[in-house]
């Protein structure tokens, strides 16, 4: 049957293709404009209201009288109270990301490399353990995992926020990480083995590269979950040294009227460096394009 | 067709028989020490920040007077029959979007490649302020999109957040908007893990297009879907940022879910056992998609 | 006065040392000298650096030490919880309005026993604040102190002075009676609308189901006004069967009700949260709202314009029945859960607070959003009622010398769980939106308190 219709399009005219082509390509924009349009337009609000003077911004113009910079200078000069701290704070929430971010790779590559290229007995027990992470969602795990900071004695330490997150990042890293090495072929591995590497040398010379999508996916995902935690860096931090972001977003929920230019300026600045980061390592996951098809 | 089911044939069995073949049975010595190596810091980060925190969950929200008082609630009915909602349309609208979408995302065009960092904005924007910005966005009175409605069309738009299920698919729509690049990311970074050879041994037998996409990229991809949906289905459970900054749960109560009741009665009532009762009322569905996910977790070789 | 104060901290302090030498090896000593302090933002500056002055202050007489922190209201109410229910806890919580968080945990016996420190200073605290400072404790079954008292706030009525006038109408011929308020100021919609404010309402009601506190405060200060603020007793009782008070509650919903229908309300309030009210006065979308605190006024202090000329801040006088209204104040202060190691330095720390001069320095340089919880201290200072800031005058006279009430919440955690229902909201949603008949929603609403509070017995 495909036979068939492929043979009848193999002799269909140069003219048919091109015209396939361009209908794909333009149904393909038409998508494209779609995406940018859903993508964009919550963002452009967000612009929209830092880029306004506080007395406009809810007087519904679609784009501010009087575009100004000032709420994003008033965030990085730290002209605000709210603010008075930003970059030190910046300063923690990279820290908590980063860290969270690493540590979530390194556990979760390691278990699902033991696990499903090393098969470990009764290794499957230690992904299937990890799954009860998710019995209660992690929202209401916040009050037991504050009792048990203060056991561990992290209390107001940046270590509990990126443990709480490396908690719940990792169960879903061994996940996609054993799911996504399947596609790795072992006679790698086992090449290797006869060439003499040790097991780390193979999961670090083989494993990892080979597994670049999925680092990079999974790295993001880590990163912008710490990015994007309140509650534990609510509950876990008390001092202004040791203050994040988050708490200072919180601050403009302090009360009814805030300055909400100044919020998200701060926002939208606070959202630059796991952009950055991802198209700084998209070149990685690109890489996966070519490298999907390892010859086994 | 022979030729595909060749290759996918090929495909399942790369890694089966020659791992059986070394390493599971000839794990021994340093080998084992090193497996044994590389599973420890996960299992020191499960026993010392799971076992404990899930066990006292659970013994927060064990007391089954606090179920009673729940049941009495008349807005924990409203909140079920919402979550399912929210769960059902959010995950699965989200994920076969997020499916289609991955494959746009193969196209080597230059400007799919640019897309797709725009496309990515809406997971890095942090979430409080994005949520509060859609919140704005669907004010009647003064959101931009009444204005915008107003400018191109002269018409005055309807205020979205009044009624009960305009207010849910907003609330729906947000949590789309905020998650749904990861999960493309997953499923693109899942497509980029399918051998090229299959597609040229699919494109060899004349499959193009759909074809290929029915018999080589669905069957691949049927268990990561299907594994990203039921974790999605987990967190989407406990998620209460989008309900509580965007329709608040209004009006009247009618968008509440589970999650932003049970938050509501922990951090505004000041009830935290009540709080934990409520979400512990969807262990019945969390089980149940826990145990599958870890039968998925040993299925056959061969896909992703 | 504050030299008796500071040796009675001294005094203390030096006992305590004492008692530590003699019962405690040093190190234990030297610890309990010290407490954890959990303090929340203000909404503006000077909030903050008057906290900070006071705990300065403090270390400096006593030579305790006090560990605080500043951290915003949302971070801190889940901090306090968290804190509450797994035991781990500081030594003194200091929070503006927390009145879910104290009849709750007073009721489940988790804080700790203030009485001797308010003790010295009860018989200057307005009936008001001892009221909203004393919670039932369900293991000890009785009412006592969980709340050092400092500060408190009411709920004025926050009006653009000059879009009235641009209406055509005066202020100074608002009438004194609630209803009559509201029923002045709707005039001035069609008037602004003519001249060209397209989208402008008179009335920034409140009449969500949203929230979580706007709209049952508005609620319930239109059924004090018709009469109904004898539907809680300080004893706990609900008192939904008295007919005065079945009849206020269907005024009450019935006037609100019909003003958003009448189209005055902007057709959003309805799901409105408790931001959107104060971004939608700011932006003149609206003539006026009533809403909590002096924050909306200090919010915009920056324009002068605004601030010292436009914005009108409005106390309520009388109930409909022209009697003199009394308005709800929400107590704030200090309160120290169990298991806190620092009890002592905690109390003697609320001790220093407590002292007027102290209180009233700190509530000053907060620019008056709050106002003390010791009326004396507002009429021996002039600065009150002449700080040249507009709005603190007409706000301190509602909050300290007009008649008050409570918060409900502090008699009942069973109040506290019926807001959170939301069930005025609730009712007025029933009557625009379903159509239910006025007397039928209060009469569901009711029926759903009773249910509620049958459940938390006294």
């Amino acid at each position: 049957m495909s036979v068939t219709t492929a043979g009848h399009r193999r002799i269909a005219s140069p003219l048919y293709y091109r015209m396939r082509r361009y209908a794909v390509e333009a149904a393909c924009m038409v998508l494209g404009f779609v995406i940018v349009v859903w993508s964009v337009t919550p963002i452009y609000n967000m612009v929209m209201i830092a880029l306004d003077s506080h007395a406009d911004i809810f007087s519904g113009q679609v784009w501010p009288e009087n575009p100004s910079l000032e709420s994003f200078r008033v965030v990085v000069t730290q002209d605000f109270w709210y603010l008075a701290r930003f970059w030190h704070q910046f300063g923690n929430s990279f820290f908590v990301g980063l860290m969270t971010m690493f540590l979530t790779l390194v556990i979760g590559s390691l278990a699902s490399f033991t696990v499903g290229r090393m098969r470990l007995r009764n290794g499957w027990m230690l992904s299937n353990a990890a799954l009860m992470t998710y019995v209660i969602p992690a929202s209401f795990l916040a009050i037991p995992l504050y009792r048990i900071m203060q056991i561990y004695g992290l209390t107001n330490s940046l270590w509990a926020v990126i443990l709480s997150i490396v908690t719940f990042a990792t169960p879903y890293a061994i996940f996609i990480f054993s799911q996504y090495g399947k596609s790795i072929p072992m006679e790698l591995d086992e090449s290797a083995r006869i060439d003499g590497a040790n097991p780390f040398q193979i999961y670090f010379r083989i494993y990892l590269p080979l597994m670049a999508p999925a680092l990079v996916a999974v790295g993001t995902y880590a990163l912008l979950l710490a990015w994007n935690e309140y509650l534990y860096n609510f509950l876990m931090l008390s001092t202004p040294e040791s203050m994040t972001v988050a708490v200072a977003l919180a601050q403009f929920l302090n009360s009814d009227e805030s300055p909400w230019n100044y919020m998200m300026a701060t926002a939208i600045i606070y959202a630059l460096p796991p952009l950055i980061l991802y198209y700084g390592f998209r070149r990685y996951m690109a890489a996966g394009l070519t490298m999907g098809g390892v010859k086994g | 067709m022979s030729v595909t089911q060749q290759a996918l044939a090929v495909g399942r069995g790369v890694g089966a028989r020659p791992a059986r073949r070394t390493w599971h049975a000839g794990l021994q010595g340093s080998e084992f020490t090193w497996a044994v190596a590389f599973a420890v810091p996960y299992a020191l980060i499960f026993f010392a920040f799971v076992v404990y925190p899930v066990c006292y969950g659970l013994w927060l929200g064990g007391q089954s007077e606090l179920y009673r008082q729940l049941f009495d609630d008349p807005r924990y009915l409203t909140a079920v029959v919402n979550t399912l909602i929210y769960v059902g349309v959010g995950v699965n609208l989200k994920m076969a979007l997020a499916f289609l979408l991955s494959g746009f995302f193969m196209r080597k065009r230059w400007w799919s490649k640019a897309l797709l960092v725009v496309f990515i904005l809406p997971w890095a924007t942090p979430a409080l302020p994005a949520y509060i910005s859609i919140h704005w966005l669907m004010n009647g009175q003064w959101g931009m999109l009444n204005n915008v409605l107003y400018l191109l069309f002269g018409i005055d738009g309807p205020v979205y957040l009044n009624d009960r299920w305009m207010g849910l698919a907003s609330n729906i729509g947000a949590y789309i908007w905020k998650n749904m690049p990861f999960w493309t990311v997953i499923l693109l970074a899942g497509r980029m893990a399918i051998p090229q050879e299959l597609y040229e041994a699919a494109e060899v037998d004349g499959a193009t297009g759909l074809h290929r996409f029915r018999h080589v990229t669905l069957p691949l991809m049927a268990n990561l879907y299907l594994v990203c949906i039921l974790l999605d289905t987990i967190f989407a459970l406990g998620d209460f940022n989008s309900t509580y900054f965007v329709s608040g749960g209004g009006p009247a109560m009618s968008t509440e879910v589970l999650a932003t009741l049970g938050i509501r009665y922990a951090f505004t009532t000041a009830l935290p056992r009540l709080g934990v009762a409520t979400v512990m009322t969807a262990l019945p569905v969390l089980i149940p998609l826990v145990i599958i996910l870890m039968r998925k977790l040993r299925i056959k070789e061969g896909q992703l | 006065m504050r030299k008796v104060g500071r040796r009675s901290v001294l005094g203390g302090t030096l006992g305590l040392a004492a008692a530590g030498t003699l019962g405690r090896p040093y190190i234990a000593n030297a610890q309990a000298k010290t407490a954890v302090c959990w303090i929340n933002q203000g909404f503006i500056p000077e909030e903050d650096e008057a906290m900070k002055k006071v705990c300065e202050d403090y270390m400096k007489a006593s030579g305790n030490k006090l560990d605080y922190s500043i951290m915003p209201f949302m971070a801190l109410n889940q901090k306090t919880i968290s804190a509450l229910t797994s035991g781990d806890v500081p030594d003194l919580f200091f929070e503006d309005a927390p009145s879910s968080i104290l009849p709750q945990n007073a009721w489940d016996d988790k804080l700790v026993d203030v009485s001797d420190v308010v003790a010295p200073y009860e018989s200057q605290l307005s009936e008001t604040a001892r009221l909203g400072s004393t919670f039932y404790n369900k293991a000890e079954k009785k009412r006592s102190y969980y709340l050092c008292p400092i500060k408190q706030g009411a709920t004025p009525f926050h009006i653009w002075g000059d879009l009235v006038e641009k209406a055509g109408l005066k202020m100074s011929e608002i009438p004194k009676e609630w209803d009559g308020i509201w029923t002045y100021l709707k005039e001035a919609q069609k008037p602004l609308r003519a001249k060209g404010m397209r989208k402008v309402y008179a009335c920034g009601l409140q009449i969500t189901t949203v929230g979580p506190n706007d709209g049952n405060n508005v609620f319930t200060h239109f059924l004090i006004a018709n009469g109904g603020e004898g539907i809680i007793t300080p004893d706990g009782k609900l008192h939904t069967d008295d007919p005065k008070i079945r009849e206020a509650a269907i005024k009450s919903v019935e006037f609100m009700t019909n003003l958003y229908k009448e189209g005055v309300v902007p057709p959003e309030a309805l799901s409105w949260n408790d931001a959107d009210d104060n971004n939608g006065y700011h932006e003149k979308l609206f003539v006026m709202d009533f809403d909590g605190t002096l924050s909306t006024e200090l919010a915009m202090i920056k324009d002068k314009q605004a601030f010292f000329h436009d914005m009108q801040t409005l106390a309520p006088v009388n109930k409909n029945d022209g009697t003199p209204m009394k308005t709800q104040v929400n107590a704030g202060g200090g309160f120290i859960p169990k298991g806190a190691k620092g009890v002592e330095v905690a109390k003697d720390f609320m001790k220093y607070f407590m002292q007027p001069k102290v209180m009233n320095e700190n509530l000053k340089g907060g620019l008056g959003r709050w106002v003390p919880a010791i009326p004396q201290t507002v009429k021996d200072d002039p600065w009150w009622l002449n700080s040249g800031l507009p709005p603190v005058t007409p706000y301190v006279t509602e909050a300290v010398l007009n008649p008050t009430l409570p918060v409900y919440e502090g008699y009942t955690p069973a109040w506290g769980q019926a807001n959170a229902e939301q069930l005025w909201g609730q009712a007025h949603a029933d009557v625009i939106k379903n159509g239910m008949k006025v007397a039928d929603a209060v009469d569901k609403a009711f029926k759903r308190c009773n249910e509620i509070f049958a459940k938390v017995v006294l």
